[in-house]
């Protein structure tokens, strides 16, 4: 397929704008541009090449998308209504206070139910993404401890299964982070954290479910040792969608946590954003979230400015219409929709793994959470089928594949994580694929080695693109 | 109560005896007992058809203004049908990142055009894939330039206040200095500003246009910049560079800015779109995604996300930013608006911009009792200053449901004119600001 550039013609026209009825002002030379290089296109070109563009996508609208950790549930269509009404798109940022009740409302209504769901005492709505959130979180637990005067508390304590955002986002946050090994359980092993926990912990970051899919039982034990020790505790939400409504990181113990709202609030991705990443805290930890918050004085809603604030994490108030749809999926859902959504996502991935684990090598013994990780490290050794070779075969049978390589502490890893919104025949269908396919890899490796084979493109040269990279168009 | 689960009663009974177990409760015996909650505190779900209720009340309650005139950071431009129409694709909508590049072939392609015309636009060799916002991009962009002994930054000018607070909250978690050095309307003192640099200076960080719209001499200020040995990086509005000097033009190693005015709508600030971009030198430095150019195994152009080696999900605790997104959908937003404008197009929106808000400008200075605080040049923003007027004028004018300019104190207002105000509009207002000063 062309490049839009390589469709361009010299005098093709788009769409134009009205043409101003005063008279045209012009710079000095030295203030002015040499030409513009835009393309050049038709409107109906134009139509054409972004459709195409389009088809060579795939959405959760198009089918299953099992992605790990990526809680790819469906975007309700209501949600787009709502974010697209007038009185959410046109209104400008700084407006006066008293022309945005409805947008201030709204702000104020979210935190309220995001600090319920979390069991935290406050939420901000600004980080534009979970990393952003990850990164406004420990910003707060910095400024908590520097405000008691604790400034030696400088290690973030991470465990080895996490996402590789929490490393980041804590040397982002100024922070030395400190790797921790999972136990044979893979959760958290005890006599390690007992060991690395001290006076210079600034806070253990968590994901609960782990990304393993399964609940850390020892949670409670886990909070003791870390706040006995002076640190805090931090939850990563990206796998909040398994237990929402049914335990809240609050009464887990943690301190501080964000969510991803186009993960378990169902926004949609957008092909990797716009997100949203609210930040939710304990209220000793409250003064330091971002700046403004909204606040309710009577039936008037206010942005109000705390000194103590870490400050702006980036423009204005967050992802507003991101934010705006998952209010309008929270209201959808209620009380009684937010834990049964979370229990029939635990119940599709059961029923999956169960269907699964007689031939791929993943956790029995327990129940896993919203998703479960299969080890192809055997089917790889016998039949030199990878995990990456069984992913990319799912495509040709119109599926998304699942989350490859990740968590980095299981080998040949496949993670699923089929969500609330799948039926059952879908995760019937799934089932036998990947069992068709398990047979394939030792009757026909060499179909899978290659797949998949009915894309617009076959595997890319990933090497070549990152030894010579070609990052933009260039005239030829 | 609504949900979006598509199973039946029958299903769950079934799927619950192939697990081996009773009821859905005994999937959760993981989660100790006294953890767990009773009940949330929150509303019963309701039937869509009620929530679309409450949340058209809910937007009901926010003045939309017929006629915009304020800006800092956040433009009010008209959005081609097609822009709407094309980016509500939902393969587009609901797409994830494309980690699997044989099913997302379209979106890498579509990142690829935004990270081009992002190089077309600001005259720089490489772009990312686009950051959170204008806000954020600066941070980065400031972070991007550190090396060993260079822990400095200098911000030049009038910054928009978000900008600098967010670079100041960026920097000081990694000890970095911040200075700022002010410049009255676009004039910068250089040799102020050779004596500030040192040895330890990373870069200086410019707004083209300013915060009150002002121009300038970007090329001159690279060049003080660049003998200091320092990197420069100018924050840049996207209408601004249909006609104006690119930063690649001006000398500049970073260039960064939101590109809300490509096609987003204000939206009450967001989601917005950061963009980054910047030389070859610093290719390997630029945080964030970029998808690159490569080919297939039967040797078909084919697009990837590349450079990941830079990125948190190899490098962890050593990667060069924790971003692991970007803002695709906005991306694709910006490349929908440029193209379907065109080169002709965006360059008639950016005139009519110029044209009217300097109109306006005029207009206004006839008025007694009004004076322009920009001497130079000026894009399509202004401050008026009219002692102890800005409340009533703005007052006047939203009563008229027009919003005015954004109040900088009791003096002085900061104007914005887009290609969505006409003569007759501007006429209009001219005449309501008169009257709220003259009685």
């Amino acid at each position: 397929m062309l490049l839009i550039f390589e469709k361009s013609q010299e005098g093709k026209k788009g769409v134009d704008v009205r043409k101003p009825e005063v008279k045209e002002y012009s710079y000095s030379s030295e203030l002015l541009r040499s030409d513009l290089d835009l393309p050049e296109v038709s409107e109906v070109d134009a139509v054409r090449h972004f459709t195409e563009l389009s088809k060579r996508a795939f959405g959760v609208d198009d089918g299953f998308y099992p992605l790990g950790s990526c809680t790819m549930k469906y975007n309700p269509k209501i949600n787009e209504e709502v974010a697209s009404l007038k009185g959410f798109t046109d209104i400008h940022p700084l407006q006066p206070e008293e022309d945005a009740q409805g947008a201030l409302e709204g702000i104020y209504m979210l935190s309220q139910l995001l600090s319920e769901i979390t069991g935290m005492d406050a939420v901000s709505l600004q980080p534009a993404a979970g990393a952003h959130g990850e990164y406004t979180g420990l910003r707060l637990i910095s400024s908590y401890h520097k405000s008691r005067g604790d400034i030696k508390r400088n290690k973030i304590i991470v465990p080895d299964s996490a996402h590789g955002t929490n490393p980041a986002s804590a040397t982002m946050a100024g922070f030395e982070v400190i790797n921790v090994k999972s136990n044979e359980e893979k959760g958290v092993d005890l006599d390690e954290l007992r060991a690395v926990v001290g006076e210079d912990t600034a806070a253990l970051m968590l994901t609960n479910p782990t990304t393993l899919g399964l609940f850390e039982k020892n949670i409670v034990e886990i909070a003791e040792i870390v706040h006995n020790a002076g640190g805090l505790l931090y939850y990563d939400g990206a796998n909040l969608n398994a237990v929402m409504g049914i335990v809240r990181p609050g009464d887990m113990g943690f301190d501080v946590v964000h969510l991803n709202l186009h993960k378990t609030f169902s926004t949609p991705h957008g092909g990797g954003g716009p997100g949203s990443g609210p930040v939710g805290c304990k209220m000793e930890l409250a003064p330091y979230l971002p700046n403004p918050s909204v606040v309710k004085y009577g039936d008037e809603y206010f942005f109000v400015n705390d000194p103590d604030s870490i400050g702006k994490v980036g423009s204005f108030y967050g992802n507003f219409l991101v934010y705006v749809r998952a209010l309008t999926y929270i209201l959808t859902l209620g009380k009684e929709g937010i834990p049964y959504s979370a229990k029939i996502a635990v119940l599709n991935a059961n029923y999956l793994k169960k269907k699964l684990q007689d031939i791929y090598t993943t956790e029995k013994k327990r129940h896993c959470m919203h998703e479960f990780v299969l080890s192809l490290e055997k089917l790889k050794e016998e039949t030199g089928v990878s995990a990456m070779d069984v992913a990319k075969s799912m495509i040709d049978y119109k599926m998304h594949p699942p989350t490859m390589y990740f968590p980095m502490i299981v080998h040949e890893a496949l993670m699923f994580e089929p969500t609330e919104t799948e039926n059952k025949e879908t995760l019937d269908s799934v089932a036998d694929l990947l069992r068709k396919l398990h047979e394939m890899a030792y009757s026909d490796p060499a179909v899978l080695k290659s797949a998949p084979h009915s894309t617009v493109i076959s595997r890319p040269d990933e090497v070549t693109a990152a030894r010579k990279p070609i990052v933009r168009y260039k005239k030829p | 109560m609504g949900n979006y689960v598509p199973l039946t009663e029958n299903d769950i009974k079934e799927m619950l005896e192939t697990i081996g177990v009773s009821s859905l409760d005994a999937l959760f015996s993981d989660i100790p007992k006294k953890i767990r909650l009773k009940e949330l505190n929150i509303p019963s779900g309701k039937s869509q058809q009620e929530v679309s209720d409450v949340m058209k009340a809910l937007a009901s309650k926010n003045t939309v203004y017929d006629v915009i005139l304020r800006g800092a950071g956040s433009y009010s431009h008209y959005i081609p049908a097609f822009v709407k129409n094309i980016t509500s694709r939902s393969e587009f909508v609901t797409a994830y990142t494309p980690y699997q590049a044989e099913i997302s072939q379209g979106i890498l392609q579509a990142i690829f055009e935004y990270q081009s015309l992002v190089c077309i636009m600001t005259g720089m060799d490489v772009s990312n894939a686009s950051v959170y916002n204008g806000a954020s991009a600066a941070a980065e962009g400031v972070l991007m330039c550190r090396e060993r002994d260079r822990n400095k930054a200098i911000i030049l000018g009038n910054v928009r206040p978000d900008t600098l607070k967010t670079i100041k909250t960026y920097a000081s978690a990694q000890c970095m200095e911040i200075l700022e050095m002010e410049a009255n309307d676009a004039f910068v003192e250089m040799d102020k500003l050779k004596e500030l640099m040192g040895e330890d200076t990373a870069c200086v960080y410019l707004e083209q246009p300013g915060y009150y719209g002002e121009l300038y001499s970007a090329d001159k200020i690279a060049e003080a910049v660049h003998s200091a040995g320092a990197k420069f990086v100018m924050g840049c509005n996207p209408t601004s560079l249909a006609l104006l000097k690119s930063p690649g033009e001006c000398g500049a190693d970073v260039a960064v800015g939101d590109g809300q005015p490509l096609g987003l709508p204000m939206a009450f600030g967001g989601p917005y779109l950061g963009f980054m971009a910047c030389t070859e030198k610093m290719m390997r430095k630029i945080p964030g995604r970029i998808v690159g150019e490569t080919v297939d195994h039967d040797g078909r152009r084919a697009f990837v996300l590349t450079l990941q080696a830079r990125e948190q999900h190899i490098r962890r605790e050593r990667a060069s930013s924790n971003i692991c997104s970007n803002q695709a959908l906005c991306a694709l937003t910006a490349t929908a608006y440029l193209t379907c404008l065109g080169k002709e197009g965006f360059r008639n929106v950016a005139k009519a911009c110029v044209s009217l808000s300097h109109y306006f400008a005029a207009q206004l200075q006839k008025i007694e009792g009004v004076e322009l605080q920009n001497k130079g040049e000026f894009f399509h923003e202004f401050v008026t200053i009219i002692p102890d007027k800005s409340e009533e004028i703005l007052k006047a004018l939203a009563k008229n449901k027009i919003l005015g300019g954004l109040k900088l104190d009791s003096d002085r207002i900061l104007w914005c004119v887009t290609e969505t105000s006409t003569k007759e509009s501007l006429d209009n207002v001219i005449d309501i600001v008169r009257g709220a000063i003259c009685c």
